[in-house]
């Protein structure tokens, strides 16, 4: 019988569908029977959205970054133009 | 033609607008896997690199993989390069949270909940991220992190990588992938409720 302890234990698998066929059964078992258990991987799946929500970080100079990119393309095609 | 050829389109003739558009889209996942591989302090520089190397490959780029794939891998193997032969060593234990994850003391020696988890009161992501202190805490937790556990998760969690592809780009098993996967959504869990709990990191 799966634990409360053994289910967190496998949150992580059930939540990116990396269980077993009789892993799966037996947390989906534990989980229509335990209210705690259900709250837990509903938190856990909000959390995961938490962090696709998250504001992304400011992107390190993109001018400079793009200033870059443009010298090379110029380089390169500089190169094309004298073979 | 679908998006992407559009834009590959708009790369291959040179114009700068669809650059933009690629590292706007990309830059995350593309930090995320370098910081894995060799680390913050150079992980901006290896990027860099990527992009010109980008550049002058796109004329090459047989549209075998995905854009997005042929990105990543291009920006393994500059962080790969950098690192030569020194590769980092991935110390699972070498961490610890802000504050105390869903440890062994959560349950009792029968295996059920000794602390059971609280209600939050939203449901919505949304919602919990306005309260900039609770961003800050994120922050927090993020960073106390281990580069490589932190790169992992925003990989999955954020950028949605599939598991495969996040073993063959870091170069790293799947077990150790799903462990660290794990450990970092614990603790993002412990923090958000914590604060749910406090108010506080
Ligand atoms: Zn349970």
């Amino acid at each position: 019988m799966l634990t409360c302890k053994g289910l967190v234990a496998q949150s992580s698998d059930l939540l990116d569908g990396s269980l077993s066929f009789r892993q799966r059964l037996a947390a989906r078992t534990h989980l229509a029977i335990c209210f705690h258990c259900r709250r837990f991987i509903r938190q856990m799946r909000i959390s995961q959205r938490v962090i696709r929500t998250l504001p992304e970080a400011p992107l390190p100079d993109l001018e400079h970054l793009l200033r870059a990119i443009s010298e090379q393309r110029a380089a390169q095609s500089d190169d094309h133009n004298e073979r | 033609m679908t998006d992407e050829d559009l834009l590959l389109a708009r790369l291959r003739s040179g114009e700068q607008a669809a650059y933009k558009v690629l590292v706007e889209r990309y830059q995350g996942a593309m930090r995320a896997i370098a910081i894995a591989i060799v680390g913050m302090s150079s992980a901006d520089e290896v990027v860099q690199d990527s992009w010109l190397s980008v550049v002058r490959n796109i004329d090459g780029f047989a549209g075998r993989a995905s854009l997005k794939t042929w990105l990543l891998t291009i920006t393994a193997n500059a962080a790969k390069t950098r690192l030569k032969k020194q590769r980092r060593e991935v110390f699972i234990d070498d961490i610890a949270g802000p504050h105390g994850t869903i440890g062994a003391d959560r349950f009792k020696a029968d295996g059920h909940w000794q602390q059971s988890p609280l209600g939050w009161h939203t449901d919505s992501p949304e919602a919990l991220l306005d309260e900039q202190e609770l961003r800050e805490c994120l922050d927090h937790t993020l960073t106390s992190l281990s580069e490589l556990q932190c790169s992992v998760l925003l990989l999955r969690d954020r950028q949605c990588l599939e598991l495969e592809e996040i073993c063959n780009l870091l170069e790293i098993s799947h077990s150790n992938v799903r462990v660290l996967l794990h450990r970092a959504r614990l603790s993002v869990f412990a923090t958000l409720e914590h604060f749910e709990d406090t108010g506080e990191c």
